[in-house]
């Protein structure tokens, strides 16, 4: 069972969706079926962090043979960082189904499983053609819940994640086969297991523009500055739980690719990168946080404070040291949570007043006090508050910064005014002053509380505890760098 | 036990937090009652003993509840340290804060969000006493930020006035500027001590390591998060503002506690000040800039609670000329007798405000002498005190400050000091006399004042007559209590009793004279101040802070946002992407004209095709 627990939690949402599709369930049954497969998930993800080794790197490893003329192989394997995304995927799923109670299209939960299939088997696969074949299934799902589900011109804009998107796996394809041609060359075997490319030495100009190929991908995925025009009209169009898995999932696994394949393939290669890469998220920072300052639309707002702490996060991985890289991982997660509850809470707004622009909303607060909690709770934390954990994510990558270089300190310490600029005001003109709208002011249910409060207890947990949750990664984190600042070390 | 004193008012705010959005309808007054003032009052109890315990001559209290962060040497716990400083600011925030807690039980009594501001006044508490008894810098930044953020939401308590909550929004904003300027100080110190501990004991002990420049620029840094949140030139726009929440919110946060908050942390980081004594000088001129400015402010203003508030901001200047000439005992010692007599102003204040169906001008007030006799004694026994008038505790902190300023030679800073005093004489009798003594305004009945308003007035006014004994110097025939049991390491001047019984006389008469100005001016007849000099106009509109930070800041930051989403995303990275789209869908276009399926186009190609590989090869050959 152990050996074959990471295949079950990959395979279980697209063989429910399979299975539920055959059999042409009922809605009821369908919705039955998707919450129990995600609960199952969970329990099992919940099962390999128990027993999951801090002090070990890859385990629950699997690897069979697949393709073996073309060497390629279903590897998997969970360690310190993919771990952290997994947890998040395990504990995001079950509230988005309690969301979704009433949703009666079919198509949104067949999506939903076949997406939970994509990004947890992205995030668990070694192999390279596999990464890239999941990588490419996450992205099917997202196109067509903007394109069939959205709103607004989401039609035009699924086309533009979609092809923005497809422009960066084509050049991370193409890396991905150059490098395998390569391993061929030199070991007269083909293979696209990671652990065996990790080990071949390229010639410093080929490795310049094999580089380039992921890293493109994960620019677009990220988004970092310059490749970042789908995110807010995504963000904007798409329906509430596809925002909550792009924002806190999607979003994420462009970092986690940089970390997994970039600094596992090409270490001395992205260092030569690092600079270019640092100003794109210094700007970034800063960059998105002015443009949503005066964004009407709460979810391309919080789209843009997504760019800007992703931004953040990859700042921190490119700073290369323990305490920027240890921010940036807790930065995934404690973002994650937090970026979940605000859109879920968007999402609640725009049932209750059907509109999520600022202008027409306002005085929530004397009559829906609840509501007006949650809300608060989660821009609040959004905006790095102690107590919450996206606080000791942004001190870790501050520390971090200031130990790399004074200036980007400075520039990275502004996230302390950045979120702020935009949330502050945000909140007042959403939550504050007179109720004169007309619309039905009604406050959470307890269905809706159910979803939101565990989030609000995991960023609390994670803001005041965070000692609980450092040791699951802190030792293989520091190995890892270390290894990595040994091969950049040794070149220079 | 003294993580009890933090821990319990964050807990006590969780369960009122809880209970009140369970059912925000329910009235459960007594029950809020009971935890919201009972809570700080066991507080206030632990602090004491922990006082009695060092007053004993125990070592400073160390407890650690857990750890935080341990990631390479970033090693943090969540732990205390009592030592001598911080169980001074502990009693006395304590025990001020229970008196306006149980001030508070009269104040919003009738409010129907009366769990709701408990649970935000104990969680203001909490995070007080963490600041103030945080072992490390990091735990110190915590509560400093979550003070900031218990003031945000009591400022914005009324919040179906979006006046208030712009209010609010500005008051966060402008600390967490400071705090900005914080976080850089305490992650350059600790890149710069990496190894050798985080605890401010480790700190002290390796402080020698960091090089003179890097001292100066952690100081000044650690400098911007006190201007921040002590409401310093030039982060000070939003306490006035601030006035927007509850009295009793004013007189705790931002007036006894919070604000104070800058000077403890300069205090508390004595020993690195110590090293670099002309950052500090550079803290004192600040100080004595914002002392006389907001002192100049507050005799043009009208609004009760935004006189105090500029008095306020003015105090504080004081408070930073003491620390920043080394004297960090007497600064202290002023943020805490200030805490008495400034409290006990705003609650009358309060008491005032409500007895007047929530009037808040002074030139609308009046004749209250007789009616609200035990405000007014106390009001007048707390003016004396900040005035400077002996033997009320004012005038021995002030004095204090005032020699620590002439006797280490900075005349200029000591000049504007003594002419602040005499300015803050005149708007404060000018404010009693308005309010008590000139003819009353209106006829209305008075509204009552409830008895758990008048009886902490009481016990501050005793407290503002007599905290000055505790820290009576030589000169006055004491043994400087107050400072010999901080023993922190102040830079002293000795100067000759002589000339200390001089300064002091010259405090007494400036006091005296300010007070017979304001008595000429206001105390029969006023009418209000109208803005018909320039000067005027100038000190009535706040010398225009507020619409330069607008023009300087605001306008620039919604500018680039426009910019941004008008011309940046849609014109230059979109418009390179749809110029790629744009090249595509041509050049397809162009090839669909040319793949037409005619015979006679296709012939032509070919012809042209031939002709032109026919040159190329006569021009290799070399015949062309």
């Amino acid at each position: 069972m152990m050996q074959h627990i990471l295949t079950f939690i990959i395979f279980i949402p697209l063989f429910t969706a399979i299975v539920l599709g055959i059999m042409r369930a009922s809605t009821k049954s369908l919705k039955i079926g998707a919450m129990f497969s995600s609960v199952i998930t969970l329990f099992l993800v919940a099962v390999v962090a128990y027993n999951f080794n801090p002090d070990i790197g890859m385990q629950f490893t699997k690897n069979l043979p697949w393709i073996q003329n073309a060497g390629i192989s279903y590897i998997i394997g969970v360690d310190y960082l993919s771990l952290v995304i997994l947890l998040l995927i395990g504990l995001l799923m079950p509230p988005l189904y309690i969301y979704m109670y009433h949703e009666e299209r079919k198509g949104y939960w067949y999506n939903m499983m076949l997406l939970q299939t994509g990004v947890t088997g992205a995030v668990l696969s070694l192999d390279l053609v596999l990464f890239y074949l999941f990588w490419e299934t996450m992205l099917l799902p997202i196109f067509v819940m903007i394109g069939k589900y959205g709103n607004g011109m989401h039609q035009y804009n699924s086309m533009k994640i979609l092809l923005m998107t497809i422009l960066g796996s084509m050049s991370m394809l193409f890396s991905i086969l150059y490098i395998g041609y390569i391993y061929f060359e030199t070991t007269g075997m083909w293979s696209f297991a990671l652990s065996d490319l990790a080990i071949i030495a390229f010639e410093p100009k080929t490795s310049i523009w094999l580089a380039a190929g992921f890293l493109l991908a994960f620019a677009i995925k990220i988004p970092l500055v310059g490749f970042h025009t789908w995110m807010a009209p995504a963000y904007g169009s798409a329906p509430t739980p596809a925002v909550v898995i792009l924002s806190a999932i999607m979003a994420k696994l462009g970092i986690y690719g940089i970390w997994r394949f970039g600094y596992g393939l090409f270490e001395s290669t992205l260092s030569y990168y690092a600079p270019t890469i640092i100003v794109l998220a210094l700007i970034g920072l800063i960059y998105y946080a002015i443009r949503a300052i005066t964004e009407n639309n709460l979810r391309k707002m919080f789209a843009y404070s997504s760019g800007s702490h992703l931004s953040l996060i990859a700042l921190g991985l490119f700073l290369t040291n323990i305490y920027a890289w240890s921010g940036s991982l807790y930065f995934i997660a404690t973002h994650a949570l937090a970026s979940a509850g605000m859109f879920l809470m968007i999402g609640l707004t725009y049932k209750r007043f059907n509109t999520v622009h600022i202008s027409d909303l306002g005085g929530i607060a004397s009559k829906a006090p609840i509501f007006t909690f949650f809300f608060a709770f989660f821009a609040l934390s959004i905006a790095g508050l102690p107590g919450t954990g996206g606080f000791v994510a942004e001190l870790l990558i501050i520390i971090g910064a200031f130990k790399a270089d004074f200036w980007i300190g400075v520039l990275t310490a502004t996230t302390m005014l950045s979120a702020m600029m935009y949330i502050f005001w945000m909140l007042q003109r959403t939550l504050f002053g007179a109720a004169n709208k007309e619309c039905q002011y009604s406050d959470l249910t307890l269905r809706e509380i159910t979803i939101l409060l565990p989030l609000v207890v995991l960023l609390l947990v994670t803001g005041i505890v965070p000692s609980l949750f450092i040791p699951l990664f802190e030792p293989q984190l520091t190995t890892t760098l270390q290894d990595v600042l040994f091969v950049i070390g040794g070149l220079k | 036990m003294i993580s009890l004193i933090v821990v319990l008012p964050f807990l006590s705010a969780l369960l009122m937090g809880v209970v009140y959005l369970s059912n925000t309808q329910k009235k459960r007054n007594t029950f809020y009652t009971l935890v919201g003032v009972g809570t700080p009052a066991v507080s206030a109890v632990l602090s004491l003993m922990a006082g009695a315990e060092l007053l004993q001559g125990a070592q400073t209290i160390h407890y650690t509840l857990f750890q935080w962060v341990n990631i390479g040497e970033f090693n943090i716990e969540v732990a205390f340290m009592a030592d001598r400083l911080s169980v001074v600011m502990v009693a006395f925030i304590t025990v001020i804060g229970t008196l306006i807690h149980i001030y508070a039980a009269g104040y919003m009594k009738e409010d129907a969000a009366y769990g709701k501001f408990f649970a935000y006044f104990n969680l203001f508490m909490g995070s007080m006493l963490l600041l103030v008894l945080a072992d490390n810098p990091i735990m110190m930044f915590v509560g400093w930020e979550l003070v900031g953020l218990s003031s945000y939401l009591l400022i914005g308590f009324y919040h179906h006035d979006s006046a208030n909550i712009t209010a609010a929004n500005k008051a966060f904003i402008l600390n967490r500027v400071g705090d900005f300027g914080f976080i850089m100080a305490i992650s350059l110190l600790f890149v710069s001590l990496e190894g050798n501990g985080f605890t401010f004991d480790s700190i002290e002990a390796n402080i020698g390591l960091i090089n003179h420049e890097m001292l100066a620029l952690i100081g000044t840094l650690l400098f911007v998060g006190a201007m921040g949140k002590s409401a310093q030139i030039p982060l000070y726009v939003w306490l006035p503002d601030a006035m927007a929440g509850p009295t009793p919110v004013s007189a705790l946060i931002h007036a006894a506690t919070m604000v104070t908050a800058g000077v403890y942390m300069v205090a508390r980081y004595s020993f690195l000040y110590g090293e670099i004594p002309n950052i500090g000088l550079f803290i004192a001129s600040v100080g004595a800039a914002s002392a006389l400015f907001a002192a100049l402010i507050a005799s043009y203003q009208s609004d009760i609670k935004k006189i105090l508030a500029y008095s306020t901001m003015s105090q504080l200047g004081y408070m930073f000329i003491a620390v920043g000439l080394g004297a960090y005992s007497s600064g202290i010692f002023h943020v805490f007798t200030h805490a008495f007599f400034k409290a006990l102003l705003f609650m009358g204040a309060g008491a005032v405000i409500i007895a007047l169906h929530h009037e808040q001008n002074i030139f609308k007030m009046g004749g209250l002498k007789k009616e609200l006799k035990l405000v007014y004694i106390t009001m007048f026994v707390a003016t004396l005190a900040i005035s400077g008038i002996p033997p009320f505790a004012g005038f021995f902190s002030k004095d204090a400050i005032l020699v620590a300023a002439f006797a280490s030679e900075h005349y200029f800073i000591w000049g504007v000091g003594s002419l602040t005093a005499m300015l803050t004489a005149f708007y404060m009798f000018r404010l009693l006399f308005l309010v008590f003594h000139a003819a009353p305004k209106s006829t209305h009945r008075l509204h009552s004042v409830p008895n758990s308003m008048t009886y902490p007035l009481v016990i501050l006014a005793c407290g503002s007559a007599t905290a000055g004994f505790l820290g009576l110097n030589e000169a006055y025939g004491g043994g400087s209590w107050f400072n010999t049991f901080l023993a922190l390491p102040d830079v002293s001047h000795h100067i000759p009793h002589a000339t200390e019984y001089m300064l002091g006389g010259l405090n007494v008469i400036l006091g005296v004279l300010g007070m017979g100005l304001a008595y000429k001016m206001f105390a029969k007849e006023a009418t209000e101040v109208k803005a018909d000099t320039l000067f005027k106009k100038i000190l009535m509109n706040k010398f225009y802070i507020d619409e330069l930070y607008d023009f300087l800041i605001i306008k620039p930051l919604l500018f680039t946002s426009h910019f941004i989403a008008k011309v940046i995303d849609p014109k230059i990275f979109d418009g390179f992407i749809n110029l790629n789209v744009w090249g595509y869908t041509a050049t397809a276009t162009l090839f669909s004209k040319l793949q037409n399926g005619k015979v006679r186009y296709y012939a032509l190609y070919i012809l042209a095709g031939v002709s032109a590989m026919s040159c190329y090869m006569l021009f290799k050959l070399g015949v062309l």
